[in-house]
């Protein structure tokens, strides 16, 4: 059984009149159990080119659904572009979740529930940068 | 100008056979494509005695398209409960108990943040928005 941990720090000194110090660590199990997930697409790369403006799927669901549905999934995601004005907007099939600034990142439980859970990236028109993310899946795989 | 950073580590000496994983990512949180710090913050804790999808954070609080992120963490310590999180219609996924999860928050067009406990027996939640 592997065992794979999340570590999450928050911390400002000044952003109230009380210092901010959030941390907290979570072990990756399989929904509603102690046992570890196993299955991963590994650390990818995705480079947007500046022509690419349209939406595209980043993590999809198809053809294989290859994580199971409605379980203890988790995608991570971070802008790894150079230029700060660089942006990517996230959405979960046409609902947008938010914009990744450069060096932003995310990790949030995925679903994976049908072909409107694809995570998919949107590149602003304006952008004249190749847009680098870098992406992982660490999940339930549909065989374990 | 508050300075606020998010960080990350993901690791796991045996997910993959001989490649041991550790990653480590930090971002300070500044305002949309600046390098000014984002200066609003809310914190909370909720309580849920029922089962339905309800409404965590409403998008008017903060900026729309902004660069606000968002911290969520199931406090159960019952591993099979869990909360459904939602944006407007979309779910992205279930949270299970000790799980947290980091995100960017757009908030525009009504999409507000929901979470639906799988039990009605006292889940507990905590939540930071961080916000233009």
């Amino acid at each position: 059984m592997a065992t794979t941990t999340a570590a999450f720090t928050l911390s400002s000194s000044d952003i109230s009149s009380s210092p901010l110090s959030k941390s907290t660590t979570a072990t990756l199990t399989k929904a509603g159990t102690t046992i570890g997930l196993q299955q991963t697409s590994g650390m990818s790369r995705r480079i947007l080119k500046a022509t690419e403006t349209s939406i595209a799927d980043l993590i999809s669901t198809t053809p294989e659904f290859t994580y199971t549905a409605d379980k203890a999934n988790k995608v991570y995601v971070c802008n790894s572009s150079a230029d700060s004005t660089d942006y990517v907007t996230i959405t979960i099939h046409a609902e947008e979740i938010g914009r990744l600034y450069t060096g932003d990142w995310m990790f949030m439980p995925w679903s994976a529930s049908d072909s409107n859970s694809d995570i998919r990236i949107t590149a602003p028109s304006t952008h004249t940068n190749a847009v680098t993310l870098d992406y992982m899946v660490i999940g339930e795989g549909n065989a374990a | 100008m508050a300075t606020t950073t998010a960080s990350i580590t993901l690791a796991s000496s045996d997910l993959v056979d001989g490649m041991a994983m550790n990653y480590y990512k930090t971002a300070t949180l500044n305002k949309a494509g600046t390098s000014t710090g984002l200066e609003k913050i809310q914190t909370g804790t909720r309580e849920y005695l029922a089962t339905g999808a309800v409404e965590l954070l409403d998008e008017s609080v903060v900026t729309t398209s902004g660069a606000n992120k968002v911290y969520i963490k199931n406090l159960s310590t019952d591993a099979t409960e869990y909360f459904e999180v939602a944006i407007q219609a979309e779910v992205l996924g279930r949270l299970y108990a000790g799980d947290w999860m980091f995100i960017p928050w757009s908030a525009g067009g009504s999409n507000n943040i929901t979470v639906n406990p799988s039990v009605a027996t006292s889940m507990k939640i905590e939540y930071v928005v961080v916000h233009e």
